[in-house]
């Protein structure tokens, strides 16, 4: 493959060619950074070298127990999230399955997803206080809805011929929605929980910010009332290095488990 | 009554599909009536969009008429089951399964047998259809033709009373299609499964019927029914194609087919001019 094969409108590229070319925009994109930084184009102050931010990451972690408020950030967004997964893969495939589960639902959780989540907060915080349970329903609220609907659409994109053959291979409901419907749409139901773990992290700093005493968003918000920049910047970049090794996580396992595609 | 009832009788079928506020009524099906007997191969012909699609399905449970009874095997049809299996145009064998687990989910809601015996059917009829070399195989991984022989295997597998197939080999290329109606005619010898196979294609209803039923252009009726059997006997085979008596059958029954065709072009562009002019 040469390089101005890359150029080429609509053109394939290589995995190796992907991987340098990602390599190339990150170090293009710290060097740009350092830059930036080094002549002092934005002050230091607001923009530090990036090697002060990876000193400040590793103060916080040795001297300042970061690593709990990583801990404890990570618990509130999977135990969020769980919640939210185990609620909307099932009533999202109910929702399919019957038409009168569907139109009843479909326009209160359409209305309900549009509510700005950051906007909710002080609500939640009002019924549920500052404690755990409010942030993990503002997780919950965050994600439930975009997810069930999201769910109930890839149910019904499978193909109607799959049902119609589980009920004339002698199964019943119960069984087509399970060995068949839930089955063949699992593949996507990962793909958008990937997407929407991500989501998770934009929510869970947002509740620290507002109300919290632990947390990777509670961190950032401290660091920020002493313009500790560089810790602001690790902390954020904390949440970016968690969520993109989560994400690949869930790729490979997903290359791993549905081969098949 | 279950002393005279044949195997397999449609009667008096009817069927309309509810219109919405823009499309009235749509009468598929006009009083439909017939008598299969158990082992008997029998297609329905006719053009795109006449309904004969709609009846088969009728007969499988998967739809209901408004008018009239299916009895299969002595017992009134009124739903999907194990005993009315189902081959369809689209590729429904499962990507997440192998060839082998596929044909061995036919048996996965079979509580008539244990799983020892499961496991010989299986190997039966992947043996049966021959995709012996190709058992763990992903069904993406192979051609459209070996998926649906995939597809008739694992609907065997489930040991239905009748075999219900809604043009099976409609997306495959000519040579396919050739070579599986053969392997369809061998896998019947040895089956002799009662068989209602839906097609347009007048050379493969001849070639695989031992009986047709010639369908006119919506609301379904017979117009005719074809003995094909009677007229073409012995085995079927490639050479059955070249024989005289094939060309003599094949030729009237696309003359009736050409005629049905034809109107139903006239019901379509019919349809379209008057949608069109209540909207004007």
């Amino acid at each position: 493959m040469k390089f101005r094969d890359l150029f080429i409108y609509r053109g394939t590229s290589t995995s190796r060619s992907d991987a340098v070319l990602a390599v190339c925009a990150f170090v293009g994109f710290i060097g740009f950074w350092y830059a930036i930084s080094e002549v002092e184009l934005v002050p230091q102050r607001f923009l530090p070298l990036p090697w002060k931010v990876l000193t400040a990451l590793y103060v916080m972690l040795a001297e300042q127990n970061f690593i709990e408020d990583i801990w404890i950030s990570v618990a509130r967004v999977w135990s969020a999230f769980m919640m939210s997964a185990l609620m909307a893969i099932p009533i999202g495939i109910w929702m399919s399955s019957y038409r009168i589960v569907g139109a009843l639902t479909e326009p209160i959780v359409d209305f309900i997803r549009y509510l700005p989540v950051p906007a909710l907060v002080p609500l939640l915080i009002i019924w549920f206080g500052i404690g755990e349970t409010s942030k993990l329903a503002v997780l919950w609220m965050g994600t439930f809805f975009q997810l069930v609907l999201l769910v109930a659409d890839d149910a019904k994109r499978v193909p109607r011929e799959f049902v119609e053959t589980g009920f004339t291979l002698g199964g019943n409901s119960r069984q087509v929605t399970w060995h068949i419907v839930f089955r063949s749409m699992l593949p996507s139901i990962v793909d958008n929980l990937r997407i929407t773990l991500g989501w998770c992290w934009t929510y869970i700093i947002i509740a620290e910010i507002v109300a919290a005493n632990a947390g990777i968003g509670h961190a950032i918000w401290s660091a920020r009332r002493f313009v500790k920049t560089p810790e602001v910047m690790a902390g954020i970049l904390t949440v970016g290095v968690i969520g993109l090794l989560t994400d690949q996580a869930i790729r490979f396992a997903h290359r791993r488990y549905f081969r098949y595609l | 009554m279950a002393g005279d009832m044949p195997f397999l009788r449609v009667d008096g079928v009817s069927k309309t599909f509810a219109g919405d506020a823009r499309h009235g009524d749509i009468h598929v099906i006009d009083n439909v009536s017939m008598d299969v007997a158990a082992g008997e191969f029998v297609v329905y012909l006719g053009p795109s969009g006449c309904g004969k699609t709609t009846l088969m399905r009728i007969v499988g449970g998967l739809e209901t008429a408004n008018a009239g009874t299916v009895y299969l095997a002595g017992e009134k049809v009124v739903g999907a089951d194990r005993k009315k299996g189902m081959v369809f145009q689209a590729y429904t064998s499962f990507p997440w399964l192998t060839v082998i687990e596929n044909i061995r989910f036919g048996t996965r809601y079979r509580d008539d047998i244990g799983d020892a015996e499961k496991e010989a059917i299986t190997r039966h009829y992947l043996d049966l259809v021959g995709l012996a070399d190709f058992a763990n195989y992903y069904v993406n991984r192979i051609s459209g033709g070996m998926r649906q022989r995939v597809a008739i295997a694992r609907t065997l597998a489930a040991a239905p009373d009748i075999l219900l197939m809604d043009e099976p080999f409609g997306a495959l290329d000519a040579q396919t299609r050739e070579f599986l109606q053969d392997q369809l005619l061998e896998i019947n010898r040895e089956e002799r499964k009662t068989t209602v196979f839906v097609t347009h294609d007048v050379d493969e209803a001849v070639y695989l019927a031992d009986r047709i039923f010639m369908f006119s252009a919506r609301p379904a009726t017979i117009i005719e029914e074809i003995r094909v059997a009677d007229h073409i006997t012995g085995e079927r085979t490639l050479e059955t194609k070249e024989s005289e008596a094939f060309f003599h059958l094949r030729n009237h029954v696309r003359d009736l087919m050409r005629d049905q065709a034809r109107r139903t072009e006239a019901i379509a562009q019919q349809e379209i001019m008057t949608a069109q002019a209540e909207t004007t």
